[in-house]
């Protein structure tokens, strides 16, 4: 173990200031939320504020809209998150291997511009690029005979356009992180293992995964994150609709808190939301770094 | 024979990574090509159906958004929060993460824990509770707010990447100075830090990515004098009409700095995302 | 001598007397602002065309006053979050922008001041107000609540039919559908071919869903959103005359119509893809506009079709009120402002930079008619609307999102009317539950 005891003053003087930070930041206002979400709370009848117990969380754990939005915020990440690892590892390897290097160059520096486009405007582009009249895309669809998709008005395709964005905009992210865990593999190893067969995919699980392993597990983490808090890219691009078909955890949250100004049970929605986030996380690094380490 | 039979699959494997390669490339950079071509389009040609593919670039959405609508102002703002932010995040959170790595200490691992959860808590989750706060300490719509509440993920990022960094660094070092009696701040600030940088800057490149995205929170914490770039660009979303040229115009001003940003750091951003790897 | 003497001061008197009430009398808009020159006053606009028109008119405000109007714009579907924030916050605003079915909310949250607060004041009220030149319903809707005057109205909407004459002539038709069932089994069948489509109905869900499809289909076949008791009568035969006949016109419109807000719904109808389209009286310009529109000279414009119950057209618009939250100089220059941008005097300039005011006495001066040709439609509509169109109390922000979510998922098939209906019913029924409207701690006022 490289870590050495030291004095409590030394320590406070190096963790203090974050902790302290995050307490004021994160925490003060969390127990805020705890507080409105045991209250009736509208924004817009303050006069009325009461308190009413559990009841938010009640009506909360029992309201079908809230589960549905949850099934499709856990749907996107079942489909979206296989896809994007599939592709990335294949981008991975694929960039891994010699030669080309101006073109992989190129490549690489491709793959990091949608991970750093904001969020917001990848769903206005979706917008621009899939409406169904003035959209490219259904132009070039129809270029190889497909007639035109009714991308944003259709509660399936909606759903399948926000798993589309999704993988455009993080796999790169995901492609970047594996690529960089194949660095990792010491040179001589992988040599040696490639010499003795010729299966690509032996390489991968034998030699290759284990250094792929803490890149997976991030990725997994932030990923699962992300889709839960995933707000900008739907919000520009479908509001949630047509319908409710793309109406995401953090999107019916927002609407019931800062459209219906119901504080209260959105509070109470947020609370679940955070310890459903909290149980996840937990899960994944304390199983998963566990292995690691 | 073996040889010439093997030459053609060879080139045709070369061929399909070439292909494979420029379809990747085609994929990442379409949707910039047709957001900046947008951009240039009148409005009656940006709503031509079928889309127009040649046409005579007019920078008339770039000088209506900047002069008109004041976007100029707003990503002055998302500069001046982002960097903030990032600095902050930064100076609070490597000696943190140089502890985590460093020293022997009871509950580090919840510790680190509950840093890295505050990254995965939804925005939705603070944002109202932050306002109600906030508006009763009067610092609505201040560039303050913003760089304080990006710190709840900034700062685990920070701390995140930084003490996988600090872990690397030969602890022989550490142990070096402390017989020569440098103080532990000593060892961190003159040793530790200077070989930690491509973790900081790592850290640092993604602090102002997520900052300068960030949509929710600028949304509800700013209305006019802090608001920032991306919620500008949602506020051209009037139901009345669909200003495509101006909104891609807002999109590409918005985006190209930060790609610019990234791609100048893309090989310290590749290296960071080992995530961990080095431990 | 003495006579003349005396006389000559009697006249005098007279003409001191007079004036003394000339200067009274003249209330200038200089005088008044004087106090508050250099006041600056925050007002949320919209991105419309009403709000440009007011904002190309501003400088000879600012001029005349000296008072700063620092304009804040938002896109509607923001609008009221934001000021709904500014308000609960003790913010900024001093003047709140109000579409009609917010009023009650801000009224009973004593966000906004009656306007008789002013016009009570000689040094502020502009003897020219005259009040009673507004049309009444559109008084009454958009800035009343309670029997208490609060917003003057500034922009402001009557649904109306616009229609592309050229399409409908070659389809064999003389004029634009009378009833909504002519407009389903006649025209719609007729227009909707070749990839064009006979109607569209703007159903996107937001504010859009709930006014311009949800509504515009319940009050002309007889439903409405609540009977007296203020119970869902969604579920009346008349209610549901109206949603299945919406069903049914389906599909006359094109296809994704739950994905249409105006913007698409306009275009539709700008570039000749559909011949029929409901909107508001505020799409003129656009569609007026060879910059914006390819029909210009094709484009005619009638009232919107009657139902069994009648025309029962949309009605929507925006008063402006003081805010309570400002203080008195600010309130002075504010109210001054309002007064002043919904002036009589500024009707016809507004009318002119695209607005639509609400003011009486300047549609009926000569000529008006004739140039704008919305005129008569829109002055007709305002005749006999249904100030509850949607119902304006401080409920509908939380009942607007429910009509929104079930509205559309009714229309794209995913429920039945009935179970849709069922389903808004009992959810709008347990927001008024919450709000006391049934154990009679609140008026049923809406």
């Amino acid at each position: 173990m490289s870590a050495v005891s030291v004095k409590r003053s030394t320590l406070i003087g190096f963790l203090g200031p974050s902790i302290f930070a995050l307490l004021a930041i994160g925490i003060v206002p969390l127990l805020y939320a705890v507080w409105t979400s045991l209250h009736y709370f509208n924004l817009t009848k303050l006069k009325n504020v009461e308190f009413i117990g559990i009841e938010n969380y009640a009506t909360v754990l029992t309201d079908s809209v809230f589960w549905q939005a949850m099934g499709r915020t856990f749907t996107l990440l079942g489909i979206a998150l296989p896809i994007q690892i599939a592709l990335g590892l294949g981008i991975a390897l694929l960039l891994h291997q010699p030669g080309l290097s101006f073109l992989k160059t190129l490549t690489r520096l491709s793959l990091v511009l949608p991970m750093a486009t904001t969020y917001a405007v990848v769903g206005l582009l979706g917008q621009v690029m899939f409406n169904i009249k003035y959209g490219v895309i259904n132009q070039l669809l129809g270029f190889v005979g497909i007639e035109p998709v009714n991308w944003i008005g259709d509660p399936t395709n909606a759903f399948a356009l926000i798993i589309f964005w999704d993988i455009w905009q993080w796999t790169p992210f995901v492609a970047l992180v594996l690529l960089a865990g194949l660095t990792t593999v010491p040179a001589e190893i992988e040599e040696a293992a490639k010499l003795e067969t010729k299966r690509w995919y032996t390489v991968l699980r034998y030699v290759q995964l284990p250094f792929l392993i803490p890149g997976l597990t991030a990725v997994l983490i932030l990923r699962t994150a992300d889709t839960l808090k995933l707000f900008d890219m739907v919000f520009t691009l479908t509001r949630g609709g047509p319908g409710a078909s793309t109406e995401l955890i953090s999107l019916m949250i927002q609407r019931v808190g800062f459209r219906a100004f119901d504080q209260g049970l959105a509070s109470a929605q947020a609370i679940i939301l955070l310890i459903i986030t909290i149980i996840l996380s937990q899960l994944y690094i304390r199983l998963l770094y566990k292995e690691v380490g | 024979m073996k040889i010439n039979r093997a030459m053609p699959g060879t080139h045709n494997r070369m061929g399909m990574q070439i292909l494979l390669l420029l379809l990747i490339i085609t994929f990442c950079v379409f949707p910039f090509y047709w957001m900046v071509t947008t951009s240039l389009k009148t409005q009656l040609l940006a709503l031509k159906s079928p889309p127009v593919w040649l046409f005579e670039p007019t920078f008339q959405n770039y000088t209506e958004v900047l002069t008109k609508d004041g976007v100029a102002k707003t990503l002055i703002n998302s500069l001046i929060v982002a960097v903030s932010t990032t600095m902050l995040a930064i100076t609070l959170g490597c000696p943190a993460a140089y502890a985590l790595a460093r020293f022997e200490f009871r509950g580090k691992r919840d510790l680190w824990f509950w840093f890295i959860t505050n990254r995965m808590v939804s925005p939705i989750v603070l944002a109202l509770p932050f306002f109600l706060i906030v508006r009763k300490i009067g610092l609505l719509d201040t560039h303050l707010v913003l760089i304080l509440i990006y710190l709840t993920f900034n700062l685990p990022i920070v701390i995140w990447i930084c003490t996988d960094q600090f872990r690397s660094v030969p602890f022989e070092l550490n142990e070096a100075a402390m017989l020569e009696g440098a103080s532990p701040f000593r060892i961190f600030r003159s040793i530790c830090l200077p070989l930690a940088m491509p973790g900081v800057a790592v850290s640092a490149i993604f602090s102002f990515i997520f900052s300068w995205n960030e949509l929710m929170y600028a949304l509800v914490l700013t209305r006019n004098s802090a608001k920032t770039a991306p919620a500008m660009a949602v506020s051209f979303m009037e139901g009345y009409n669909l200003p495509y040229g101006k909104i891609m115009a807002t999109s590409t001003l918005i985006v190209i700095p930060v790609i610019i940003f990234s791609l100048i750091a893309s090989k310290q951003l590749v290296r960071g995302l080992t995530m961990g790897a080095v431990k | 001598m003495k006579l003349s003497a005396s006389l000559h001061s009697v006249a005098a008197a007279a003409a001191i007397w007079c004036l003394g009430t000339t200067t009274a009398s003249a209330w200038t808009l200089e005088e008044a602002a004087k106090p508050y020159a250099g006041t600056t006053v925050d007002v949320v606009f919209l991105l419309r065309p009403g709000y440009e028109a007011a904002e190309a008119m501003l400088p000879e405000f600012e001029n005349a006053t000296g008072i700063k109007v620092n304009i804040i714009k938002h896109p509607y579907e923001n609008a009221l979050g934001e000021q709904v924030r500014d308000f609960v916050a003790g913010g900024d605003l001093d003047i709140a922008l109000i579409d009609l079915v917010w009023i009650g909310n801000f009224a009973e949250n004593d966000w906004i001041e009656p306007i008789s607060k002013f016009t009570s004041n000689p040094d502020l009220a502009d003897p020219e107000l005259d009040i009673d030149d507004f049309f009444p319903l559109v008084l009454n809707a958009f800035g009343g609540w309670n029997d208490e005057v609060y917003g003057l109205p500034f922009d402001n909407y009557s649904g109306l039919l616009f229609y592309n004459e050229c399409m409908l002539k070659d389809a064999g038709f003389d004029g634009p559908p009378e009833t909504w069932s002519d407009l389903k089994d006649k025209y719609g069948p007729a227009l909707t071919k070749d990839g064009k489509y006979a109607y569209a109905l703007q159903s996107k869900r937001n504010e859009t869903q709930s006014a311009d499809s949800f509504a515009r289909v319940l009050w002309p076949f007889g439903g409405s959103f609540l009977d007296e008791n203020f119970k869902s009568n969604l579920m009346s035969a008349e209610s549901q005359a109206g949603l299945k006949f919406r069903q049914d016109l389906m599909q006359y419109m094109p296809e994704g119509i739950v994905s249409y807000d105006h913007a698409e719904a306009v275009n539709a109808l700008a570039q000749g893809d559909i011949a029929l389209l409901t909107e508001w009286s505020a799409f003129y310009s656009t569609l007026k506009s060879p910059d914006t529109s390819q029909i210009v000279d094709c484009l005619k414009i009638a009232p919107e079709p009657t139902g069994p119950a009648g025309r029962k057209p949309a009605l929507g618009g925006f008063s402006m009120a003081v805010a309570k939250q400002a203080d008195d100089k600010e309130q002075a220059a504010a109210w001054l402002f309002i007064q002043w941008v919904t002036s009589k005097a500024n009707a016809m300039e507004y009318l002119e930079r695209g607005g639509v005011p609400a003011r009486q006495s300047v549609y009926q001066e000569p000529g008006v008619a004739e140039k704008y040709d919305f005129v008569p439609a829109l002055v007709e509509s305002w005749q006999d609307g249904v100030p509850e169109f949607r119902p304006r109390f401080a409920e509908w922000p939380e009942i607007t999102e429910i009509v929104q979510e079930w509205g559309t998922k009714i229309m794209l098939g995913e429920v039945s009317t009935e179970e849709g209906a069922q389903e808004l019913g009992s959810r709008m029924e347990a927001v008024l539950e919450k709000a006391g409207y049934y154990d009679g701690k609140k008026p049923l006022a809406q």
